[in-house]
Order: C-alpha cells, then sequence, then structure tokens
C-alpha cells in the first residue's frame, strides 16, 4: 500500500472512532452542561453556569446516605461472591474438574430469568417465615451475589485456565507446602488480575442496578438508583448533577482498577 | 544395601491397572532413567514415588524408610516437571527460595543458598526476572535450581527436557548429568527419549505396559534386548521371525532374532548377495533399505564420502557379524 493510500485509510480509521466517541459522549456532554446551568428552557444556550445544583446534591443528607447505602450492598456483595467463589473454583478445577460443565449451566441461571420475574419469586419466599428479609439490605445483598456470580465464576476461570493449577499444586507441595500454603502463596496471586476484573465490572454493574433494588427494598433502604427515580419530580439539573456524579465515580473507580491492575512486568 | 527399594508397588485407578508388582533397588547417588512409550506408566510410578499419586499397595523404602505413608512435604524429595511449573508472580529469586521459605530457613542462609543454586545452572544475574520474561530451557534451568535448593534426597525428573528444542536439550541433558554427578545425586529420569536415556543414564528401566521389561546400563540394553518390545524400541533394529531368519542366515533358526543395522556390513564379494531398494541419508550414517533372500533389511553405513554411495537397484555381498545375531523371545 502507497503511503497516500496508508493515511487515507488511516483518515477513514480515526474518523470513525472519534464519530463513535462523539457520538457516546453527547448526552454525557449534555447532562454536563445542563447540571452546571442556572437555567437552561427558553433559549439556545444555557443563561448562566453554576455550581449551585452539585453543592445542594452533595449537601442533601438524603442523597449522601442511599450512595452509602449502595457501596454498603455492593461491598457486601462482592465481598461474600469473593469469599465464597475463589474456594468454590479452587475446588471445582483442582478435585472435580468435570464439575466445571455443571457450574457453567448454573452460573447462567440468574440471567435466564428476567430480573422482573425474579424479584416477584424472591419477594414471595422472602416475605414471611424465617427468613423475612424483604425490605432489608439483606435481600439485596444476596440478591446482588447472585447477579455478580458469572461475572466472577467467568474471569476466574479464564485466569485459572491460563495457568498450570495442578502442575504448580504439585511443584508447591513437592516443596514442602500444604495445600492451603499453596493456595494461599501461589495460587491466589496469579488470580489477582481475573479476581480485580470481575469485582470492578461487578461493582459498576451493581452499582447502577435499578429494578431488584426498587422492587426488594424500595425506599426502606434507599439505593443510589432508586434515590435518583424518587427525585424525578424534582428540578432536572439537580436530577443531572446526580447523573454526573455518579458517572464520574465509577469513572475515577474503573480507571484506578486499571492503574493498579497493571502488571509489574 | 540398596538407598531406594521398590517392592511389590501396585496402582490402579478404577478398574485400569498403571502397573503392579513393580520391583526395583536404586543404589546411592545413581542416575536411574525410566524409558518406555506413552502409557507404559513411567510418570505414575514417578508421581507415586514423589507421594503426588497414592498407590493400591507395595512399598517405597528410601534410606530404609517406608515412604508410602509420609506426605509429598515431607519425603525429602525434589521434582522437576516438564511444563517447568514455575511460579508466575514470583521472580527467579523468589520461586527458588519458596522451599527454604516453606523450610522457614533464616533470610541470610537462604540467600546466600539461592545464590549458590543459581550459579550452579549459570543463571544469577536472572534473579530478578520473571518466569514469562525467560526461554524455555532458562525455565527449566529455574526449575532444577529449585527443587535442588532443599538439597532432596532424591531428585525425579518428569520428561524436563521434552518442551524444548534440540539444541538446548543436548545442553540440558549434559548439565543436568553433569550438576548430578558433582552433587552425587541420587536421581530417577523419566523419558520416552531413547537417546536421552542411553546418553544419560548409569541404568536404565525398560518399562512397557506397567511393566519393567528390561533393566541394564546402556550398553546390554542395547546390544542385548530380551524380547521383541525391547528390540523394537531401542535402536532400529531388524526385527525377524525364526522363519525369514533361517531362509537369511541358510541355517535352521529356531526363535525370534534381532540384528542391529549398523552390525551388517557390505562386502565386494561374497557373503549374503542382496539388493539396494532405497536409501535415506541420516548425516554421518546412511541407512540402506536392502533386500536379501525374500528378507528386507536395515542396514546403517558410515557415511565417509560421496564415491561410497551405493544406488538403488546395485547388487551387493552382506556380512552379518554372528555376535551380532540376537536371539528374542
Amino acid at each position: 500500500m502507497s503511503r497516500a493510500e496508508l493515511s487515507a485509510a488511516g483518515l477513514y480509521h480515526r474518523l470513525m472512532v472519534y464519530t463513535l466517541f462523539f457520538i457516546l459522549l453527547l448526552p454525557l456532554l449534555g447532562t454536563l452542561l445542563y447540571s452546571l446551568s442556572t437555567d437552561w428552557s427558553a433559549t439556545i444556550l444555557p443563561s448562566g453556569m453554576t455550581f449551585k445544583w452539585y453543592v445542594e446534591l452533595w449537601g442533601d443528607p438524603r442523597f449522601l446516605a442511599a450512595f452509602g447505602h449502595s457501596l454498603l450492598i455492593c461491598v457486601g456483595a462482592l465481598l461474600l461472591s469473593a469469599v465464597l467463589i475463589l474456594p468454590l473454583l479452587f475446588v471445582v478445577h483442582y478435585h472435580f474438574p468435570r464439575l466445571d460443565g455443571l457450574m457453567n449451566i448454573l452460573i447462567l441461571l440468574p440471567f435466564a430469568v428476567p430480573p422482573v420475574v425474579s424479584s416477584v419469586g424472591l419477594l414471595q419466599l422472602y416475605s414471611s417465615g424465617p427468613l423475612a428479609m424483604t425490605g432489608t439490605p439483606w435481600i439485596l445483598i444476596g440478591c446482588y451475589f447472585t447477579v455478580a456470580l458469572p461475572f466472577m465464576y467467568r474471569a476466574i476461570t479464564n485466569n485459572l485456565q491460563a495457568i498450570n493449577l495442578p502442575d504448580l499444586m504439585d511443584a508447591a507441595h513437592m516443596l514442602g507446602a500444604s495445600t492451603w500454603k499453596a493456595a494461599f502463596l501461589v495460587v491466589l496471586p496469579n488470580l489477582r488480575k481475573g479476581l480485580m476484573v470481575s469485582l470492578f465490572l461487578s461493582f459498576s454493574f451493581l452499582f447502577g442496578e435499578f429494578v431488584f433494588a426498587n422492587l426488594l427494598v424500595g425506599t426502606r433502604y434507599e439505593t443510589l438508583q432508586v434515590y435518583l427515580n424518587n427525585m424525578r419530580n424534582s428540578s432536572g439539573h439537580f436530577t443531572s448533577a446526580l447523573v454526573i456524579s455518579y458517572f464520574l465515580f465509577v469513572l475515577i473507580l474503573t480507571w484506578a482498577a486499571n492503574h493498579l491492575n497493571k502488571d509489574k512486568s | 544395601m540398596s538407598f531406594l527399594a521398590i517392592q511389590g508397588l501396585h496402582k490402579s485407578f478404577g478398574s485400569t491397572q498403571i502397573f503392579s508388582d513393580i520391583n526395583c533397588e536404586i543404589a546411592q547417588g545413581e542416575f536411574v532413567t525410566l524409558l518406555g512409550p506413552s502409557g507404559c506408566g513411567k510418570s505414575t510410578l514417578l508421581r507415586c514415588i514423589a507421594g503426588l499419586t497414592p498407590v493400591n499397595s507395595g512399598q517405597i523404602l528410601l534410606d530404609g524408610e517406608d515412604l508410602v505413608p509420609v506426605a509429598p512435604q515431607k519425603r525429602g524429595i525434589g521434582m522437576v516437571f516438564q511444563s517447568y511449573a514455575l511460579f508466575p508472580n514470583m521472580t527467579v529469586q523468589q520461586n527458588v527460595a519458596f522451599g527454604l521459605r516453606m523450610q522457614k530457613v533464616a533470610a541470610e542462609e537462604s540467600r546466600q543458598r539461592v545464590k549458590e543454586v543459581l550459579a550452579l545452572v549459570e543463571l544469577n544475574e536472572f534473579a530478578e526476572r520473571y518466569p514469562q520474561q525467560l526461554s524455555g530451557g532458562q525455565c527449566q534451568r529455574v526449575a532444577l535450581a529449585r527443587s535442588l535448593v532443599t538439597r532432596p534426597r532424591l531428585l525425579l525428573l518428569d520428561e524436563p527436557l521434552s518442551a524444548l528444542d534440540a539444541r538446548i536439550r543436548k545442553h540440558l541433558r549434559e548439565q543436568i548429568r553433569q550438576i548430578q554427578q558433582e552433587l552425587g545425586l541420587t536421581t530417577i529420569f523419566v523419558t520416552h527419549d531413547q537417546e536421552e536415556a542411553l546418553v544419560l543414564s548409569d541404568r536404565i528401566f525398560l518399562m512397557n505396559a506397567g511393566q519393567i521389561v528390561q533393566s541394564g546400563d546402556a550398553e546390554t540394553l542395547y546390544t542385548a534386548p530380551v524380547d521383541a518390545f525391547a528390540a523394537g524400541f531401542i535402536g532400529n533394529y531388524n526385527l525377524l521371525d525364526a522363519e525369514a531368519a533361517s531362509r537369511l542366515l541358510g541355517r535352521p533358526i529356531g526363535s525370534r532374532i534381532a540384528i542391529r543395522p549398523e552390525a551388517i556390513a557390505f562386502a565386494e564379494l561374497g557373503g549374503i548377495e542382496a539388493h539396494i531398494r532405497s536409501h535415506s541419508l541420516l548425516g554421518n550414517v546412511i541407512r540402506y533399505r536392502v533386500e536379501a533372500r525374500g528378507v528386507e533389511l536395515l542396514v546403517d553405513v558410515l557415511n565417509r564420502s560421496a564415491a561410497d554411495l551405493h544406488t538403488k537397484g546395485q547388487r551387493i555381498g552382506l556380512n552379518i557379524e554372528a555376535n551380532a545375531i540376537c536371539e528374542v523371545a
């Protein structure tokens, strides 16, 4: 290919990428601008710029509580899944490799049932009896655990298949390590990448979850998305500020995750 | 008394018997090779000695102590794997120090010993690298260093050279042999490569279908195979049944025989009449396919000069050394 053709192709590729970026960013830019304007209804450009919506939002105790609730529930659900899934995966892959096929079917179940349907089922199950926890954050932690399970399981399984688990365990055993020590010192550090990726992916996903949160708990333990829904009748500038704050938070988190996850070598 | 003695060892997975009634003795400082085709049970036998695979019955006596009830961590055995099995999250230095860390050896002593053993495998300048930054040969040397640093009583090598390319393989096998002799370390080496086995070993155990078919030094195994399998697996023996052998040699022969291809010489005059069917150049050796009295034979001749090359269809006489004719069961 000649230089001219090459640069023409390059130009085309760049154009496509920038256009895509622009299309994706446009609504965010609009929201950002709206959240920063005093009033923007009958004019082409906003009539003035202000931070007052952000000040109002971050001064609202109800918002801060909702933010804290969301954080707590997500972190709780992800802690639970990490604590349960890591040993489960280790056992499946080290002792019962044949169970992997069964697990692959099981972890797809949360996807197979639409959230609206499963939340009705969960409401019936957990509204009464010994496990009455509808309306408490506990049911959301449990429910989010099942939602996060497929992400976590797949990412960590891929990671496990990339290392030669049986040989690494054998080598560690021959060098005097117990199975526990081998799992902690040899296997776990090599799963860091898959674990981090799946944790942050699940976190961003769960942090924005609305259907389960609204149906199972609602205003009794308001999460961020439920709060946003309840605020829909207040000023649009205010909710825009909320959306942008939420977006920035997830953005910073994702960036931090990527940064932390860089290879040492 | 032997250093390692295996007595009546039996192993099966479910209803599949891997090997039964394995008996062998290995002296201290000996380099022994388990040689055999894949699936003959040699790797499983090695893993049983290591303790990574439990045995069904029998005894493994190391220095008089039965290892069967002992956990692999406590056997004092070092092992090197075909896949290297280096820990990807650790540097070369940390990999090698892992065994000492498990033994809670003091930091200063550990550093010293890691340094010594890395010098032994000539990898000192790579101490801070990660395994993924090393070549296959270097990885396997790290694995070797890692298993030597704990000063094991017995070193097990499970096809350590199989994943490497030919040139590195030759170099590394010499290095392994040299280190083994320097340390006087009792070593069991598993391979399916007869050349590796012949070059390295003090003694070879040839295995087939869960049995030790023959054991002996390289010389014995090569020149006196006990049966058709041994003759077929080592070297490129011509295997003839009794009828063909009688026809070829012109006298009645009662059993199957094996003749090494380099034990047959071409003669200008006399000998057994034959003609050349084809030839292939193996480098320093030319391998002819010849037919004599209706029997097809392989003949290896040293490749001295291009002028000596016999062409297809050429008539030739064959001299077969009488003591190279080996009767096999």
